[in-house]
């Protein structure tokens, strides 16, 4: 059975996911000093968001495509998604295997991941506050 | 041990003569007219005559017959794939044969995916974006060194943009790698080489690939080094001599499965910018760079690089750190011994201004080779590497 079962359940937690990593300084300031367009497209649910840090000053959370035109897009499961979150997935790997796929100059996005892997923890307490904690390995 | 996953989907039979049996089994594939992919010089040097007497002796009808493109230039474009699907698509073709070095088997993979799904094939581009199965594809190789005829990835330079552009997907390595060494003897000295060198990159860079080595791609480095250290430079000086030259064939397709399931790394990338912005020779540009990546990696992979040596034979060193310096004194000799250009400016690339060698390095820093890296490069280290090699 998929994680999440809809678009909506899929977007209140990313959502609020990548409202406190805008809120905090060291990885919104990461994002925005990439200017990159990082689109997400989701599967089982189908979902795409966007996160577009493209003016250096506003990292702006999407529901959808946006308006400007994705820098690097990657699409996965939801599954997938989930589980990287959980710090579970190891990316590189992933692309190689075919789990994930990428349009772009990924290695910017991946660039990235140092920064991102700290919002791992917040993933998991974003699940049990959202009363998903069967979600979150022990 | 860390988890892997390791997949080979491309059948692999070797054998003098094997290229015969092009025919049949590409109709066994399921082929009724194929696209036939090749280079005019090897076509004119009759390197291809007993893949097409076979063809010609089968039993296809007038309207089934082959329909030859041989019109790749050494590092193909855009509007060759262009060209080449548009021909197979006029002529109904089902089916793809690529007879040719990495450029050639890199075009027909593309025109695949043309051909198949019609449409621009710029949607395609990226990594896993091919829906569903390509027509059957056959491939022989006629250099030993780039592993696209077990690869899943094509690279076509894109001359507008000076760039190279990636395709990669699990339905875009071949169906069948035919290895026939008795096709690859008509390659030049300078050329058996640099190719040679080439898979000698994908091995060491597989190797050192940190994050996705397992003891299946490991297996295939080690013994693809141990044929090319032992027979690349007889390949190179005597091009009858058909076991080494059967060595380095079966040893490029070895590295090919290698990196299709390790990756490659920091010299891949700096080869495919630099390939793509002067237009040199990939298997020499690999050679130029490759003891200069090996001594960047040096720091995050000497236990690596110390168990190739010792494995090779290159040094009985127990310190790692001193094996894996001699691996890279063997590499540089092995260069040497072949004849092959040390430093970019060889390779005809021009000394270029600061913020020109930033944009090369930015276009090495973003190529997908890179990922896989063991040591993640800065700019200024990916720009200390080039000057070093220049």
């Amino acid at each position: 059975m998929a994680v999440f079962s809809s678009a909506e359940e899929m977007w209140q937690v990313m959502s609020t996911l990548w409202e406190r990593i805008k809120a905090d300084p060291e990885m919104s300031g990461s994002l925005l000093k990439s200017k990159l367009i990082v689109q997400f497209r989701y599967r089982d649910p189908e979902w795409v968001l966007t996160i577009d840090s493209n003016d250096g000053e506003d990292m702006k959370i999407i529901n959808g495509s946006g308006k400007n035109k994705a820098v690097v897009v990657m699409s996965m499961k939801a599954d997938v998604a989930h589980e990287f979150w959980l710090g579970r997935v190891n990316v590189p790997l992933a692309i190689l295997t075919g789990k994930i796929a990428s349009q772009g100059p990924t290695p910017k996005a991946l660039a990235l991941l140092p920064v991102i892997r700290q919002a791992f923890p917040i993933y998991a307490q974003i699940l049990e506050e959202t009363g998903k904690k069967a979600l979150v390995p022990k | 041990m860390q988890p892997f996953a390791f997949h080979s989907p491309t059948k692999i039979t070797f054998g003098e003569d094997a290229a015969c049996g092009a025919y049949e089994v590409t109709r066994e594939l399921g082929g009724k007219r194929t696209l036939i992919v090749t280079d005019a010089n090897l076509l004119n040097a009759g390197v291809l005559a007993s893949v097409l007497a076979a063809f010609e002796n089968g039993n296809d009808s007038a309207s089934n017959q082959p329909i030859i493109f041989d019109e790749v230039p050494p590092d193909s474009d855009l509007d060759c794939v262009r060209s080449a699907a548009s021909l197979a698509r006029r002529a109904g073709c089902d089916s793809v044969l690529a007879v040719g070095g990495g450029s050639v088997i890199d075009t027909a993979k593309v025109a695949n995916i043309c051909l198949a799904y019609g449409g621009d094939l710029l949607d395609y581009l990226g990594l896993n974006n091919l829906p569903t199965k390509l027509f059957p594809m056959v491939a022989i190789p006629t250099t030993a060194g780039t592993g696209s005829e077990v690869s899943p990835v094509a690279l076509i330079r894109d001359r507008d943009e000076q760039r190279k552009l990636l395709f990669g997907s699990p339905f875009l390595a071949p169906d069948l790698a035919i290895l026939d060494p008795k096709l690859i003897v008509s390659l030049p000295p300078s050329l058996t080489a640099a190719t040679g060198l080439d898979a000698l990159t994908h091995d060491l860079e597989s190797y050192a690939a940190l994050i996705s080595v397992s003891p299946f791609s490991d297996a295939l480095c080690l013994e693809s080094m141990r044929l090319i250290f032992q027979f690349l430079e007889r390949a190179t000086k005597c091009a009858d001599d058909m076991e080494a030259r059967a060595a380095t064939l079966v040893a490029s397709t070895m590295a090919g499965v290698a990196f299709t399931n390790a990756g490659v790394g920091l010299i891949h990338a700096l080869a495919h910018a630099t390939g793509a912005k002067y237009g040199t020779h990939h298997g020499m540009t690999n050679a130029v760079f490759l003891p200069h990546g090996m001594e960047f990696n040096l720091e995050s992979v000497a236990g690596r690089y110390g168990s190739a040596a010792r494995f090779l034979g290159i040094s009985n060193e127990l310190d790692d750190d001193k094996a894996a310096r001699e691996l890279i004194k063997a590499v540089r000799s092995l260069v040497a011994r072949c004849g092959l250009p040390t430093r970019l400016k060889d390779l005809g690339v021009p000394a270029i201004s600061e913020s020109e060698l930033e944009g090369l390095a930015c276009a090495a820093s973003t190529d997908a080779a890179i990922i896989f890296n063991p040591r993640e490069p800065s700019l200024t280290e990916i720009i200390g590497v080039y000057k070093r090699a220049y």
